[in-house]
């Protein structure tokens, strides 16, 4: 019966009374979900993606209520229902899969007794035998071997325990499955097996889903329909492909512009020409010396070498999965974390042998964003603190009135207006504006050299675009030469000068960005390439014979890529 | 779209009794620290100084001395078993050996809660020392501390005190804080420890650092003003067992024997039989006060609690 609705959304409307008045956080929404359709809810963070998901869930935070409309699904008023029906109803009928759902699991129960916990609460008890025929089916249904059941959580990966999830969810065939942004957490390997296994299995079941997401990629890969949100109305809705290829509303022209492509066009500030600012050096600013780093009998980076010069300002991408080891290198330049072997030199000096007084010039001229913009800031503090404290510290200060000139001037610069922002609390503002922030912060302090370790990766995709322009106009600009860590391809192609592929602790491929992400030779920059999610409809992502098995198997094979040179910029390996 | 605008005029009819209590709610939410358990246990405590301090002004302390007055006196408005009458001159009757028990009050009351005071106050310093450095400096030195005061958690305190206290006789109230003390250090040790050690992955003490910041710096401007609640509440909560051990102390006749305190009354109260001769005023009376006061305490860490955690501060 493909026609009968599952979930009928008329008028529905959620308040959340605050002392400031009624936030309308839902407006008047109405939508229809098929019997086995994928819906798209797209926007960005408050938009009230979640909290539609939670209203139809019966599962809102207090003090919010549904104040207007009603929820049915599939002939039932939700909102009718008792405590105990509304009991029933979850995990049978509807199965919510939370975001972040791989910190949901319970730590210290093994994963088959908490798939036996929801069969029992809704049928009552059963044998042990069918318990554990039924969650050995569900298991074996998103992918997983029958053992999995016996591990703990922390035994598995990101990846597996998001499918443990999957699997809880359709394990009573619910009429409707919400995923509140399933695969956030994981990388886009990860994401698109994921992504595969959650599809295939509303098919079979047959059932109803909501993905919601942020991602445009992601939701043109995955749904049938787009409902776009914004502030809590609902500006457009339609098929996937009437959405993508013709967007009626600016918003959703914008979310669709904001998703960066590998070879589409830049994003960044189209007059790129004027060459930066060049700065004079003899000695390489930043140089690794068989740096290699092991962790007891795990080796997270194999023995690197390469000199960064100072003259010309560059980024280098450095990308790859999590577990490639990338982050491990940005602790180990930013002298946070001692290398195993070989040591790590700027302008000639070690990193970790230094004087108090190298130390000091070494942390004013090495700098760094890090990947979670809401723990950057000391929640005592208002967030002037974060920038004025290392403007005195580092004596660049020449006074008060000189201190607060220079944070405001970073702040415009960053296209933030400063007397909305600085005098504020770090909770007071949103994450993009807190990564701005720590950008700003950069900026004040000029240093010759920044370490973006995924500075975007936490922040909505309209707000991207923005965030990495500003951290190009720091080198654009201002001379500030950067190291850009990512898991993002398509953003490494259209910001870095030269590109290093990490996979396992070793460079896998090395080159211009247009050679190494544009036309990719290693097996790994392939399989990487491969899972980015296009939103474009021509280029589908969901074929089911994909296997990165089979690719990742031949990348361990396969040699390193080298792909040329950029001046400036010398890498050895071994 | 017409829709919703009618019916947020039909919102702006005036706000019921509910309605307006929920803003109130709400804007204790905000304001955190406008927390009526707070407000209630510091006005039961500051009562209790007040009694001492007023005490001291308005009544004449020589009638805490032995015989300044007819033995076993009820207070006013009662009887006691010989049939004699509670006067003004004794307004809460007087002990077996004649002592105004008002006196007694004014004068022992705050004695119990100095001790309690003094006692968590070197031992919270001592902890926040301790719990700093074992986070901070790690290693050997995290080793030792944390074996310690692990070890010294188990020992049950009154047991060595009771030792301790008979072997030095008469004790004053500033030594029996100190040895007290050496008992109320270890939970605040290992609380901050705890919260040093998930503090100092965060970001922003990662920030502080590529700042430039000194260790000291990021110990006591960065991580410290994140601690003040955790610190409040655990402070609260070793005044509590500071006074427990003291009274328990002062109960056995083990504390102060020059100096009136709650505890020791109550000890008196036992040894002479009070109990069986009924007159409840001479126990009774500082019981309730010990009562009043651990209400007080226990009053303010919750509302601390409320205050640090914001999970507990409920809306319905």
């Amino acid at each position: 019966m493909p026609d009968t609705p599952v979930l009928t959304l008329r008028d529905l409307s959620i308040d959340f009374p605050t002392p400031q008045g009624v936030v309308q956080a839902v407006k008047a929404l109405s939508l229809t979900i098929q019997a086995g359709r994928r819906v798209g809810f797209i926007g960005e963070s408050g938009s009230g993606k979640t909290t539609t998901a939670l209203a139809i869930m019966r599962m809102l935070a207090e003090p919010g209520r549904v104040s207007n409309g009603t929820i049915d699904l599939a002939g039932t008023d939700v909102l009718a229902l008792s405590e105990e029906e509304m009991r029933r109803t979850r995990l049978s009928r509807v199965a919510y899969i939370p975001q972040g759902a791989m910190n949901s699991l319970n730590p210290v129960m093994r994963v088959e007794p908490q798939m036996w916990d929801a069969v029992i609460a809704h049928e009552g008890a059963l044998p042990r035998g069918t318990l554990k025929a039924r969650s050995a089916a569900a298991l074996a249904s998103v992918g997983l071997p029958a053992h999995t059941g016996n591990l703990y959580p922390h035994e598995l990966s990101g990846g597996m325990k998001q499918r443990v999830c999957i699997a809880l969810g359709i394990l009573l065939d619910p009429d409707l499955i919400i995923a509140d942004e399933p695969t956030s957490a994981l990388d886009v390997v990860t994401q698109r097996q994921v992504m595969q296994t959650l599809n295939d299995i509303q098919r079979k079941i047959g059932s109803g889903l909501i993905l919601i997401g942020h991602d445009m990629g992601l939701m043109a890969q995955s749904v049938d329909e787009l409902a776009v949100l914004k502030d809590g109305e609902l500006v457009e809705h339609g098929t996937v492909a009437q959405i993508i290829d013709a967007p009626k509303h600016p918003y959703t022209q914008d979310l669709i512009r904001s998703v960066p492509l590998v070879g589409g066009e830049s994003f960044l500030n189209p007059d790129r020409s004027a060459p930066a600012p060049r700065r004079s050096s003899r000695e390489p600013l930043l140089r690794f010396d068989g740096v290699s780093k092991t962790y007891g009998t795990v080796t997270a980076l194999h023995p690197m070498s390469f000199a960064l010069q100072g003259d010309t300002p560059q980024i280098i991408s450095i990308v790859g999965q999590s577990g490639s080891g990338k982050s491990t290198m940005g602790g180990v330049m930013l002298g946070f974390n001692p290398p195993t072997t070989g040591r790590v030199l700027y302008e000639g000096r070690d990193v970790y042998g230094m004087g108090a007084a190298d130390s000091l010039d070494f942390r004013k001229n090495v700098q760094a964003v890090f990947q979670d913009p809401y723990g950057c800031f000391n929640p005592f503090y208002r967030v002037s603190h974060a920038l004025s404290f290392p403007f005195r510290r580092f004596g660049l200060s020449e006074g008060k009135a000189h201190t607060q000139r220079a944070m405001e001037d970073a702040c415009a610069a960053v296209g933030l207006d400063p007397d909305l922002v600085l005098p504020r609390y770090p909770h007071q503002l949103s994450g993009g504006q807190r990564q701005r922030l720590i950008v700003a912060r950069a900026l004040m302090l000029s240093p010759k050299l920044l370490i973006a370790d995924e500075p975007v990766s936490m922040v909505d995709a309209s707000l991207r675009a923005t965030i990495l322009s500003n951290i190009y106009d720091l080198k654009d600009k201002h001379g500030i030469s950067i190291l850009y860590i990512t898991h993002d391809l398509a953003t490494a192609y259209h910001v870095s000068d030269f590109v290093m592929v990490l996979y396992k602790g070793r460079v896998v491929e090395a080159g211009p960005p247009g050679q190494v992400i544009g036309d990719p030779r290693h097996p790994y920059t392939r399989l990487l390439i491969d899972s980015i999610p296009w939103p474009d409809l021509n280029r589908p992502w969901g074929s089911d014979d994909w296997t990165p098995e089979a690719l990742e198997h031949e990348a361990q094979a396969a040699a390193a890529q080298f792909r040329g040179n950029v001046p400036g910029f010398d890498l050895q390996t071994e | 779209m017409t829709r919703t605008s009618s019916e947020a005029q039909s919102g702006r009819t005036p706000p019921s009794r509910a309605d307006r209590r929920q803003t109130r709610r709400l804007r204790r939410f905000d304001s955190p620290w406008m927390n009526p358990k707070l407000f209630w246990g510091l006005g039961l405590l500051l009562g209790i100084v007040a009694i001492g301090l007023l005490g001291r002004l308005f009544w004449n302390l020589d009638l805490v001395f032995t015989g300044s007055n007819t033995l076993k006196l009820p207070p006013v408005g009662f009887e006691n078993l010989r049939r004699q009458e509670g006067t003004w001159i004794n307004p809460l009757g007087t002990d077996g050996s004649g002592r105004d028990m008002l006196a007694l009050i004014i004068m022992g009351a705050p004695n119990s809660l100095f001790v309690g005071l003094l006692a968590s106050l070197i031992g919270m310093t001592t902890g926040i020392v301790l719990g700093f450095t074992a986070g901070f400096v790690g290693g050997r030195v995290d080793d030792t501390i944390r074996v310690l005061s692990d070890v010294m958690i188990t020992i049950p305190p009154l047991l060595i005190l009771v030792v301790f206290q008979s072997a030095f006789g008469d004790v004053s109230l500033t030594m029996m804080a100190l040895l007290i003390a050496g008992f109320v250090w270890q939970s605040p040790t290992r609380l901050i420890r705890a919260q040093v050690l998930s503090m100092k992955r965060s970001g922003y003490v990662q920030m502080a650092q590529l700042s430039g910041a000194s260790v000291p710096h990021i110990m006591f401007r960065e991580m410290m003003p994140n601690l003040v609640p955790y610190l409040f509440g655990s402070f609260i909560a070793s005044v509590t067992t500071a006074i427990v051990t003291a009274v328990g102390l002062e109960v056995l006749g083990l504390g102060p024997q020059r100096i009136p305190t709650l505890g020791r009354t109550i000890y008196e109260a036992i040894n002479a039989g009070a109990l069986i001769q009924n007159l409840w005023w001479w126990w009774g009376l500082p019981t309730l006060l010990l009562g009043v006061m651990f209400i007080g305490l226990l009053l303010i860490n919750l509302g601390l609690d409320e205050v640090s955690n914001p999970r507990l501060r409920k809306l319905s």
